[in-house]
This record gives C-alpha cells, structure tokens and sequence, in this order.
C-alpha cells in the first residue's frame, strides 16, 4: 500500500495545484496581517466569522479537499493509469485507502496549517486557535473521503463538488434543518463553536453529533469508493 | 492441452452496442493471437479477461479463477494494455519497481524491474522520465511492467504497435521464449503479417463475433482460398475476358468501360493465365489490381462464411 500511497502522493503534487492552492492558503494569512496590523486587538467575531467560518471552512478547506480528493483516484482512472494499480495483487480497500492518505497528506498542510496561522496571527484566543485546527481537520477529513470516491465515480468532479460545497454546504444546509444534519460545514462549525466557546451556528447538532457524523460520512463515502474500486469498469 | 483462459458464450455490451456476441474458445500455454480489424471488439475482449470490465453474459476463468473479484490473480497475471498513457513523472525503473512492489515482491522488486527492463532492451539506470520517451520505448516499458513479476499468463493488447521492425522482431522472439517457457501468451493485433510471425493458434475476431481459430497456416489458407476480384486495364478487354473464361481460371468476368472486373478463386492459376492470354490476343496488360486484398475484405469473407 505505501507504494501506492507514494505513487498517488507524487501525481497529486502537480506545480499548478500547488501555487493555486498555495495562494488560496496564503490569503487568510494576508488577511489576518491586514487586520492586525489595522487594530491592536482584532474583534474575536471578525476573525470567528470572516477568516474561520466564512474563509476556512467556507472555502479554503472544502477547495482544497475537493482538488486534491478528486484527483487522487480521480486523475488515474481519467488518464487511464489506474489500470497499473488495479491490475496487481493489491485489496481494493488498500488502494482506496491510499488514495484517501494521499489526499490527506497533501490537503491538512494547505488547508489547516494556513487557517491556524492566520487565527494565531490576529492575536485570537488558544481556543480559538484549537478550534480552528480541530474543526478544519474534520471537514477536511470528511470531504477527502467524500470528494474521492466523487472523482473516481464522476466526470468534471471538479464542477460537481464545488456544485456541492456552494449549493449544498453554502445554502441549502444553512436553512434547511433536515440538510444541515448531513451538512459537513455546519458540523465542522459546531465543533469550532464548542471549542471555542462561541454561539453554535444555526441547525447545529450536539457536541457527540458533529463530531460522529462527520466521521461516518467519511467511513460510508470511503467504502463506497471501495465499492466502485471492486465492482466498476476500470478503463 | 490443459486451458489456462477459458472463455463460455460471452457477449458484452454498451448500451444498444453489442461489442461482443456469444464468444467462446479455449485457450492453453504457447502463443495465441487475437486477430481483428480496428473496432473488432478485440480490447473489450482483453479487458474482460483480466477483469478490467464484466461480460454482460457468459463467463470467464483464467488459471481456474474468475478474473473479477480475484486480486490474487493478478500474481500469476500480466496486461499490456492499449493506451500509451503512464506515470509520466516517473522514470521507467521507478515505474517498474512499482509494480514489481504492488505484485508482493517486497526486496527483489528493484533486481526484479532491473531485469524486465533488460528484456526489452531498456537502461534500468536511464534518468528521463517516460514522459520523454518515444512511442516505441513506452511501449517496451508497458511490456516490462507486464513481466516484472514473472506471470503465468501474458496478455498483451497491441504490443508491437510504435515498435520500429528490429525492435518487433525482438519482442516477438521476447513472446516466442516466454511460450516455450510454458506460459499462456494471448497477443492481440489487427496485422496479419505480424501474427504470421507469432507462428501461432489464430482466434479471429470481426464485428465482436468469433470468425475462425485455429493454426495460422489453416486460417491462412482459408483466406487465401477465397473469392477474389481484381480488375485488369488492358487492351481488348473483351477478347482477353473471353480467353479467361475459356481458361476456366475465373468465376466471372465483366467489361466496366474500359476496365475488366474479374471474379476468381484460384489467384495463382489466373495469374499464369492472364499473360499468355492477353498475348494470344495481341492485348497490351497496362495493369492488375486486386479489389478486395485488403483485411477488412478478407475478415468480412471469414464471417459471412460462417
């Protein structure tokens, strides 16, 4: 499996992708400068809600689960290389699991670190801090797993996961009670708010909630993406 | 012959197209070839048996076991496959090593990609990436990978395709020891001088349907026997359709302006035939072309004639 892993990590770091996502990274930092450098004290609710709600979870984390998570086995079986891995004594679940490691390794780095940094920078509470990084690690989690099997399942994965984070994760679960139980942002946010001893976000769930939900997205999408290794056509 | 791929009444499709209709054949150690013009359902064919996509009916064993479902398999199992794509970032001992690794041979993978790189011909300590190779090194490098891990049963789609002829000639002699070594060697290719070469057991295939199987020679024979029409520009058309006739070494012989259209099946005794009768006749043989040489033609023969 670590050959694989290995293999998947090295198509996943394309120079394109990593300035993109780089700089994607880069702007919350800039921002928090911004705002340090403007106040002595930057207003806990503006880092709360501007950098970590509405830049990191809103968008820094799902982007960059979604460009890495789709490609990791997304991109193989495009290319048609998927076929070198396939077609050797290798479970399905462990190449799935590579792939999944992969994505991981390459998206906490760019999303999580960047948000952590700029939280720290605004001169934000420790629990803060730790919320940002707690709750980033389980959106990104949650969306790699989800956003893989989406890039072996899906043509133009790209399209349809931002199609799901704006519309989805963006509106639809931020009024709809039902859609927010199945709402990674809106679990990730809770989590954020318990750690951080903030207000809880609208339809958030209990503290056991978003933190079991998410993980059982991540197991069901994993799985299934193991389903599609096992039964789909590999071209 | 014990088989080692075993093929009952496959049929597949996509959709409302039938790629393959009601395939059956047996296939044990040495060389076979799959033989087949383009779009023949050759690949589909290749990709079922190695598991790569289900047959919508019918079934498949290599090696006793069902290639889908079977990752063991896949020890005992090597593809070439058709599309020229690779890890292009990598270099090709890299690329080998994989695979040598993914097929569980942990620290012999490096010796082991070392060598298979050697079968064909290719530097195990070259530094490009296959990104930079030719058509015909990539090609090798597919074929390496195949045999890295020392598989009972090859597969090999199109592998001699971007090869250049010195390069050909050793892949074949590549092919033809791995046959004598005992294993099952499936090649497929829509070149019918390239599977002469292969001196082999012929499946053809057209129109996803099983043509003929059986020694080239047979297959060849059969080809060769068949109804063949060529038109002849000539002086006198008439005078040389009717001396032909006499010969009794054409079907039919019909004047299309200023072109004679013959229908034979004994090419050779016509091909005697044909000077001494223009001759007699005082007619000037300006040209003969066959209609219907081409492998398409004689594929369709094969099917129609079934």
């Amino acid at each position: 499996m670590t050959s694989a892993y290995r293999l998947l990590i090295s198509t996943l770091l394309t120079k394109g992708r990593l300035i993109f996502l780089g700089l994607l990274g880069l702007l919350p930092v800039l921002l928090a400068i911004t705002m340090r450098a403007g106040s002595s004290s930057v207003p806990v609710d503006h880092v709360y809600d501007a950098i970590v709600v509405g830049y990191g979870l809103g968008l820094l984390v799902p982007v960059v689960s979604l460009v890495f998570a789709s490609a990791a086995l997304g991109d193989p079986a495009e290319d048609r290389t998927l076929v070198y891995l396939w077609l050797r004594p290798v479970a399905r679940w462990k190449l799935a699991l590579a792939g999944l490691a992969a994505a991981l390794s390459v998206s906490l780095p760019l999303a999580v670190v960047p948000l952590a940094v700029a939280v720290s920078v605004t001169g934000a509470s420790a629990a803060l801090v730790r919320g940002a990084v707690a709750s980033s690690v389980l959106a990104v989690v949650a969306y790699c797993s989800l956003f893989l099997g989406l890039g072996l399942r899906v043509r133009r994965a790209l399209v349809w996961g931002l199609a799901y984070v704006l519309v989805w994760e963006g509106a639809v679960a931020r009024t709809a009670r039902g859609a927010a139980r199945l709402s990674i942002n809106v679990h990730a946010r809770t989590v954020l708010a318990h750690l951080a001893d903030h207000a809880l976000p609208k339809n958030a769930s209990s503290w056991a909630t978003a933190l079991i939900v998410p993980l059982v997205f991540t197991v069901v999408a994993w799985l299934l993406t193991v389903r599609w290794l096992s039964r789909g056509d590999v071209a | 012959m014990t088989p080692t791929i075993e093929v009952q009444a496959v049929t597949k499709w996509f959709g409302d197209l039938v790629a393959i209709s009601d395939v059956t054949f047996e296939v044990g150690p040495g060389i076979t070839a799959l033989l087949g013009p383009n779009g023949a359902g050759k690949s589909t064919l290749l990709r079922i048996l190695c598991g790569l996509t289900t047959p919508s009916r019918g079934s498949v064993r290599v090696l006793g076991s069902a290639p889908r479902g079977d990752v063991d398999l896949y020890r005992r199992l090597g593809l070439v496959p058709q599309q020229e794509s690779l890890f292009d970032q990598l270099r090709a001992v890299d690329f080998v090593r994989l695979c040598a690794e993914l097929s569980g041979l942990g620290g012999r993978a490096p010796a082991a990609a070392s060598a298979a790189l050697g079968l064909v011909e290719l530097d195990p300590a070259d530094g490009r990436p296959v990104s930079t190779y030719s058509k015909g090194m990539r090609q090798r490098v597919k074929v390496a990978a195949a045999l890295v891990h020392d598989p009972e049963v090859v597969v090999l789609d199109e592998p001699l395709e971007g090869l250049d002829p010195r390069q050909r000639l050793r892949m074949i002699e590549l092919f033809r020891g791995l046959a004598d070594e005992g294993r099952t060697v499936l090649v497929s290719s829509h070149v019918l001088d390239e599977v002469e070469r292969f001196g082999s057991r012929v499946l053809v295939m057209v129109q996803g349907k099983l043509a003929a199987e059986g020694d080239f020679h047979a297959i060849r024979e059969l080809m060769d026997d068949r109804p063949h029409r060529l038109r002849v520009r000539c002086e006198h058309p008439r005078q040389v359709a009717a001396g032909l006739l006499e010969t009794g070494a054409v079907l039919a012989a019909r004047v299309v302006g200023t072109h004679l259209l013959i229908d034979t099946d004994e090419v050779a005794r016509l091909r005697r035939s044909l000077a001494s009768v223009a001759r007699d006749r005082d007619a000037r043989l300006y040209e003969v072309v066959p209609l219907d040489d081409d492998l398409e033609s004689v594929f369709r023969y094969l099917v129609e004639r079934r």
